[in-house]
């Protein structure tokens, strides 16, 4: 049995005199134990809104929401609430994308890391801050003890952070949900926590949810990766074949236009036109259809089925790209090799 | 192209008709006040307020002034007669019909709140719109500038309205002039402040910078661009200020300084007679106090409603 | 001659304490001697992490901000040393282009006015019929149907708000764009479209770009030269393709790999360099080379004792590292901690 397995999750924001905003619209995915899973999407996909569901952290008024969310086999989305603030940091944490807004500036963090043991491991007093301090130490910030008195205001940006993820692994959570972590962060930094968050998982065996817009962050980080338009899972596939064959217009439309680090300069990036405003409700048809390329009668039928290929590659689509199609594309665009940091030939096994 | 993909197209096409647009914030800022009810109820309270103000003479039954039933109670042993068919409300202590004294009385309130917060708001305007403007975009000068505005300010902000109102009384007399005088200068800080606020933040704000990187001269700047964005809290102010001043007008004139005379009821000077009669009459002083709070609620509820309008928190 | 220079520019800003009187306690070291050339046409893309002082040098160029000590040349005017009527009247040649569009329109001025504004100040296009063809003609230039005009900015998507900014940029036929972080406001398929469209408008009216952003892939891809920035100096600065192929900075080297690129074989095969620490303060700069602190290649002499001039070590390339000839040859290894073979990490 997976570790947590979404069906059908569905979140509507209603308030009076307005329309109702689906802002996620039936996505299914699951994220098995030690498995890091993405969930990638620009703004307004409904990505981070998930999240928030899974953790049940959505307000209650004006919020409806449907489907199932089973964590070893407990639906999420009914469970009371004392169980789901049981749940919350020891079987589940969850790192949000801005940490100066995520701590508590008033608070000093050694007291907000031990919060969390307190209420989860019943750890006190000079115990309680020995973990802290070592959680701290875990996460790679220098000094922890002396950190353990500051306030988050004198930490910087990468710091506050680490200082999150400390929090969060605190107690060993099963699976951890990440929501954009690292966009408010420079890209050294950046680098830094997402080596972090690898190692971590690794060691605990934690399952991860990532969040983010970055195709280049899941794909260095990610085993299985749902790309998310309008609401819904419209591709979902491992991460190798997801980009060496992506099937679903948007994907390929996004991969396209991204600006790539190693391509050569003077390639033209093949943008999607349109925006967001443009789409149309999945019950009319597919969503992204007003900006696809590939679009047919058939896509303002209705919204397109889930299609399930042997190689555990889904999309919904009518009229995907095929493989060749991508091929084509991908030929015109000459990659550029990286350099080589340390000079193979002087290199040693020991000093590795 | 067949029929279905026309169909998208013409699907796109008709949801950006429908928002026909060029509808700028105040238009938006006012549809949104129009479906408030908190907005439709301090309305409808000012419009009332207003127009009875308006046509008073015409609506009050009788002359405020004329002590027409005062041999009534005289006879009757100070009893003074409440609600009764020729008088709505009843008549006060020297036999004056109540409800055309609170009518008439309006007019006064109305006069003086108006008035006054005029007075408060140009004033502040003037002085906290150049204190911003130079603090914010002239740089050394500029702050000198502000220093010399503000000190101006604190000085309208340091004297209480009952000292000050008692000062110009001195010299003026009472009367309504002197309570214009006292509670519209005490207005003054509140606008200028705000003005001054609003105007810095909008300063710093990032169109300003662009239109500075165009080459657009300063002065246009602040006149075009600084001063129409840092007006909706100074608007807001306005009406809520006119809920106050009503208040501090009708709270001078019970205090004597409002020099109201027997033919010019005024709603305080109601309240002040109203004192002696407190322990039989207590109507006398209910109708005016009422009225007074009615009237100030209304101009509270539009401003808060305003508030909300223009709040760019609150905007798509 | 370069058509816009920056000469050992300075900028610091004053930190100020005290409640009565304000006494100047430090400065912020936004920009410290900062030298470059963009040459007519090109695009000179400036790329760094925060506090590098990059957005400081795009304004400071334009004289948004005060300019502490050094020659901002123009088409042989030094911008720095003009009075204030003067440099106004230059604006009309060096635009910008800013990174919010929501907040860099004006909400209360609809699209018809945001346009004429900048015509109006500099006195261009009298004639009435004559704006109002350039404006439309400069619309379509951008890519924004006509219906626009009498439309406030609310009504707009950031893609399109952003195509507006540009638009008020290009209307005064400038010489020169400064690009402030052009893109990272947007969505990422919108990215896309602008900056075809920069690029387009730049092959279509001959202009010269100065692009400042933090996305090293954008900046790879739409400019010519590329300037790296740390703790406000110009580290290196390359060709864009050599950049890339064959950095000599460590900061340099460092930032290459830390970007992420999509594409799994990449991220699996790369060897990245992860810097230890964080970005020091610029109000309080390191001695020396401002990136020792930090630096995987750090040597015991020079480094922390020396800031490296910024020197030429091929055609078009310059680097400021005391020791970049000795990395180059393979005499230096980086610290042992700091490399990430990418084998280790898949594990």
């Amino acid at each position: 049995m997976a570790l947590l397995e979404v069906e059908d999750l569905a979140v509507t924001f209603q308030r009076k005199g307005t329309r109702p905003v689906h802002a996620v619209d039936g996505v299914s995915f699951t994220v098995a134990e030690g498995q890091v899973v993405g969930l990638v999407g620009e703004s307004g996909c409904g990505k981070s809104v998930t999240s928030l569901a899974l953790m049940g952290l959505l307000a209650k008024r004006g919020v409806k929401v449907g489907g199932r969310a089973l964590f070893e086999g407990n639906d999420l989305l009914t469970m009371p609430n004392s169980s789901l603030r049981d749940m919350r940091g020891s079987e589940m944490a969850m790192i949000f994308q801005d940490p100066l807004s995520s701590l508590n500036p008033v608070v000093p963090i050694g007291l907000q890391v031990t919060e969390v043991l307190k209420r989860h491991r019943g750890m006190k007093g000079e115990p309680a801050q020995k973990e802290a301090a070592d959680l701290l130490d875990r996460v790679g910030i220098p000094d922890p003890r002396r950190r353990l008195k500051e306030y988050p205001h004198q930490l910087s940006g990468g710091m506050r952070q680490r200082a999150l993820i400390a929090m969060a692994v605190a107690c060993k959570p099963r699976l951890l949900i990440a929501d954009e972590p690292t966009t408010a962060l420079d890209v050294t930094i950046q680098a830094q926590i997402l080596e972090l968050l690898k190692e971590l998982v690794a060691q605990e065996g934690t399952a991860l949810i990532m969040i983010t817009h970055d195709l280049g962050v899941v794909a260095g980080l990610c085993d299985e990766i749902n790309v998310m338009y309008a609401g819904r899972v419209v591709e979902a596939a491992a991460r190798r074949p997801l980009f060496a064959n992506p099937t679903h217009p948007y994907s390929v439309g996004l991969l396209g236009s991204i600006p790539r680090l190693d391509a050569p300069k003077g390639e033209k990036l093949r943008p999607i036109p349109g925006s967001v405003r443009d789409n149309i409700a999945w019950v009319d048809g597919c969503a992204f259809a007003p900006r696809c390329a590939h679009r047919t009668d058939e896509c303002l039928d209705g919204p397109p089925a889930l299609v399930q290929t042997y190689t555990g590659h889904s999309y919904r689509c009518v009229n995907p790209f095929t493989s060749d199609e991508v091929e084509a594309a991908a030929a015109s665009a000459p990659i550029l090799r990286a350099p080589a940091i340390v000079d193979p030939s002087t290199e040693t096994d020991g000093e590795r | 192209m067949s029929t279905k993909t026309e169909r998208i197209d013409r699907l796109a096409e008709l949801t950006a008709r429908t928002d026909e647009g060029g509808h700028g914030l105040w238009y938006e800022a006012f549809r949104r006040l129009r479906r408030s009810p908190l907005a439709i109820t301090g309305a409808v309270i000012i419009a009332i307020f207003v127009l009875i103000a308006i046509l008073a003479p015409w609506l009050a039954p009788y002359d405020p002034a004329s002590q027409l039933w005062l041999s009534e109670i005289r006879g009757s042993e100070g009893f003074i007669p409440g609600p009764r068919p020729e008088n709505w409300l009843g008549v006060d202590g020297l036999g004056r019909d109540e409800l055309s004294r609170l009518i008439i009385g309006s007019r006064q309130s109305l006069l003086v709140g108006v008035v006054a917060t005029l007075l408060g708001f140009t004033v502040g305007a003037i002085l906290g719109g150049l204190s911003g403007a130079f603090l914010g975009m002239f740089g050394k000068p500029g702050r000198w500038i502000d220093s010399v505005l503000m000190r101006f300010n604190d000085m309208a902000l340091a004297v209480p309205s009952l000292l000050l109102a008692i000062s110009v009384a001195t010299i003026l007399g009472q009367g309504l002039v002197t309570v214009m005088i006292a509670v519209g200068v005490t207005q003054v800080p509140v606008f200028a402040r705000l003005l001054r606020g609003s105007m810095l933040a909008q300063s710093h704000s990032d169109y300003v910078l662009a239109s500075t990187a165009l080459g657009v001269r300063k002065k246009r700047i602040v006149l075009n661009h600084i001063l129409p964005n840092s007006m909706s809290p100074v608007l807001v102010q306005a009406t809520l200020s006119l809920a106050t001043a009503i208040i501090e007008a009708a709270g001078l004139s019970f205090l004597g300084l409002g020099g109201a005379d027997a033919s010019n009821p005024e709603w305080g000077v109601m309240l002040a007679d109203s004192q002696q009669y407190l322990a039989t009459n207590l109507r006398l002083a209910v109708y005016p106090a009422v009225a007074i709070i009615i009237t100030a609620l209304g101009f509270t509820l539009l401003g808060e409603a305003m508030r909300e309008a223009l709040d760019p928190k609150l905007r798509k | 001659m370069s058509l816009l220079s920056v000469r050992d520019l300075k900028v610091h800003f004053p930190i100020k304490r005290g409640a009565l009187f304000d006494r100047t306690v430090g400065h912020v070291y936004a920009v410290d001697g900062v030298s470059l050339d963009v040459e007519q046409g090109q695009t000179y893309g400036l790329v760094g992490e925060s506090g590098c002082g990059k957005s400081t040098l795009g304004r400071a160029v334009l004289r948004l901000v005060d300019v502490t000590a050094g020659q901002v040349l123009f088409d042989g005017t030094d911008l720095a040393s003009l009075g204030a009527e003067p440099m106004r009247k230059e604006r009309r040649r060096l635009q910008m282009v800013f990174q919010d569009p929501m907040s860099s329109l004006d909400p209360r001025q609809n699209v018809e006015s945001i346009l004429s504004e900048g015509l109006a100040a500099h006195g261009m296009i009298g004639d009435r019929k004559a704006r109002r063809a350039h404006i439309q003609q400069t619309l379509d230039a951008v890519g924004l149907p006509s219906g626009a005009l009498s439309r406030y900015p609310h009504e707009f998507s950031g893609g399109q708000r952003q195509r507006i900014g540009i638009a008020r940029a290009l209307v005064l036929k400038p010489d020169v764009i400064i690009a402030d972080e052009p893109v990272s406001a947007l969505d990422v398929s919108v990215q896309a479209q602008v900056i075809n469209l920069l690029e387009e408008l730049q092959d279509d009216l001959g202009l010269t770009y100065l692009v400042i952003a933090h996305d090293l892939a954008v900046v790879r891809h739409i400019s010519d030269t590329i300037g790296v920035m740390y703790l406000g100096g110009i580290v290196e600065e390359a060709p864009s393709d050599v950049l890339y192929v064959s950095p000599r900075h460590p900061y340099t080297k460092a930032l290459m790999s830390a970007v992420p690129v999509p594409d799994p074989e990449v991220e699996d095969t790369r060897e990245r360099v992860l810097l230890k620490g964080d970005l020091p303060s610029p109000a309080n700069p390191p001695s020396g080379c401002r990136f020792h602190t930090r630096c995987p290649w750090r040597q015991e002499t020079r480094c922390d004792t020396e800031r490296p001039e910024l020197t030429l070590v091929a055609e078009g390339h310059k680097v400021a590292c005391h020791w970049a000839a000795e990395i180059e040859a393979g005499q230096i290894q980086p610290n042992s901690e700091a490399v990430v073979a990418a084998a280790e990490v898949a594990a």
